[in-house]
């Protein structure tokens, strides 16, 4: 008996034109079938699908390459990480391991640093409301407060009738860098709101101004912006200094750093547009650097990258359930995770890469995530291989907001794994239903008869 | 239930199709070639199904609904009817 060949789903693609050019991205044939070390199989059968897995070298890779490249254009130089993209305990300790301070914008963002034993002088504390509870508490932790609005200058200035001492602060700014300018955050420089705020603050006598802060946008992928940013900085600097004798001893840029994800609409993959973290300091650095102050009293130079450091160290395995044709002739595959879990499918074209060896035969395919609901559709066009039930799919690069911003909804949220130095750490269970309803409670009026 | 194509069509050898009423080009890989000439030798469905499985390693299975799937994906670019 002749021995049979080896099977692969039948296929028929469909030739168009007009859609590769010379900048393609290379055709995702190549499956992902281990993950630091691990096979993908075996990590989901023993913790589940879908499964989040953190490769935690990839995040000190990214933290220190970061560091590198400004550190070694700027003299006094801090990261502190964006704890909104992603405040997993595990995470937000191995970035404090490596030296990071945290950006929190919610007194709860605050409590997460402190209950990892952050000190408070290296919490930096932003966001547009902050209670006065908290603002007492951060600076009587003396954490670093950026304030964003006059409403909140008056209570840190009752703060500091409370506490009997002068309180340091920074004043959050905007510029018009972007199309459409970030107003929301702090005060407009253009027109002159950001020099009144900083007279008022040290007009009353309880405030002394020692820091800006500037947030220029989120996914900036154009380092000229950045670069604006910081000759604004520098011009706004030099002004109050002259006008009001202000020392900053820091100034911050904000967030906004990009990730090697592709957004929607973008013509080109993000592997080629993404910026290097060398190109992105080299914008900025040697533009601080001619502030009106010598070298060595450079303010310190805060970032606050989160994306950009967390993006790329996390990916999700997930399952395919299902497939279907529809009407168009399209293919349709469906999944065991939904948008729930990965809410950045909004802005970004994420790579769908097959676990398993698929062959090479690329299909259009809109990718259906596993929520009862018409609006859970993951990618509406992705050129992945052939796929049958049960066999698993790898999306890199999804860390950033997709825990953070993750919601309960029809199923459990699935376990989150660190694998380092080949050793795997379950770091957040996966839910059950215990869990879920466990601060509900029913009285008992609802339930006897 | 026999598949017929809906007009002249020529495959090469390795899996390039070319629709000669519209122009349009296709691949195929082999499994989906395998099929494509089974219905050129005017086999029906059940038999193709059959010779799949005599010359493939899969189950019944997945080779039914596979063919099903592939068939319906022919029909959907106007290239065969039932």
């Amino acid at each position: 008996m002749t021995e049979k060949k080896a099977y692969s789903k039948p296929t028929i693609i469909r030739h168009s034109v007009g859609v590769q050019n010379k900048f393609g991205r290379p055709p995702a044939t190549v499956p992902i079938n281990r993950l630091d070390g691990f096979e993908v199989s075996e990590l989901a059968e023993k913790y589940g699908s879908p499964l989040f897995v953190l490769s935690v070298k990839a995040l000190r890779d990214r933290y220190r390459d970061l560091k590198r490249a400004f550190s070694t254009r700027y003299p006094n130089f801090q990261i502190a990480y964006s704890y909104k993209t992603n405040y997993l305990k595990s995470v937000c300790s191995i970035l404090k391991q490596e030296g990071a301070w945290a950006e929190v914008v919610s007194g709860f963002e605050y409590d997460i640093a402190r209950n990892i034993e952050v000190p408070g002088n290296q919490i930096v504390f932003n966001g547009p409301y902050k209670s006065h509870e908290e603002l007492t508490r951060a600076f009587n932790d003396g954490a670093i407060v950026n304030l964003d609005n006059y409403d909140e200058m008056q209570v840190v200035e009752k703060v500091a009738s409370e506490l009997g001492k002068t309180l340091e602060v920074g004043i959050r700014i905007n510029m018009d860098l972007n199309d459409p300018p970030w107003h929301k955050f702090g005060f407009n420089v253009e027109a002159g709101h950001a020099f009144e705020a900083v007279k008022r603050a040290e007009a009353g006598g309880k405030l002394k101004v020692v820091g800006l802060h500037i947030h220029t946008g989120t996914y900036v992928d154009d380092v000229t912006i950045y670069s604006r940013a910081a000759q604004g900085l520098v011009n706004f600097y030099s002004y109050i200094q002259e006008q009001l004798g202000v020392k900053l001893k820091y100034w911050d840029l904000g967030g906004g750093y990009a990730s090697h994800n592709t957004l929607h609409g973008a013509y080109l993959p993000a592997e080629q547009t993404c910026p290097t973290f060398d190109q992105y300091a080299e914008a900025i650095c040697p533009i601080l650097m001619s502030g009106p102050f010598q070298a060595q009293d450079a303010p310190k130079l805060f970032i606050e990258p989160g994306r950009a450091i967390i993006d790329e160290p996390f990916s999700l395995i997930t399952s395919v359930v299902s497939q279907k044709r529809l009407p168009s002739g399209q293919r349709g595959v469906l999944l065991d995770s939904g948008m729930n879990i990965m809410s950045s499918v909004q802005w970004y074209r994420y790579n769908f890469q097959s676990a398993q060896d698929s062959g090479t035969m690329l299909e259009d395919t809109i990718v259906y995530g596993g929520l009862c609901m018409n609006i859970d559709v993951l990618q509406a066009s992705s050129s992945i291989p052939p796929v049958r039930r049960g066999d698993l799919l790898v999306i890199p690069h999804v860390g950033a907001y997709n825990i953070s911003q993750s919601w309960q909804f029809i199923y459990l949220r699935p376990a989150i794994i660190a694998i380092e130095d080949g050793e795997v750490y379950v770091i957040k269970k996966a839910e059950t239903r215990d869990y879920v309803q466990g601060f509900e409670d029913v009285p008992g009026k609802f339930i006897t008869n | 239930m026999e598949l017929q194509f809906k007009s002249e069509l020529t495959i090469s050898e390795s899996g390039f199709l070319f629709d000669h009423s519209t122009g349009l080009t296709y691949t195929l890989n082999s499994t989906g070639q395998f099929i494509f000439r089974k219905i050129q030798d005017k086999q029906n469905a059940m038999h193709i199904l059959n010779f799949v499985m005599q010359e493939f390693d899969v189950s019944e299975e997945t080779a039914h609904k596979d063919l099903d799937d592939f068939v319906r994906q022919l029909k959907e670019f106007d290239l065969v009817s039932r």
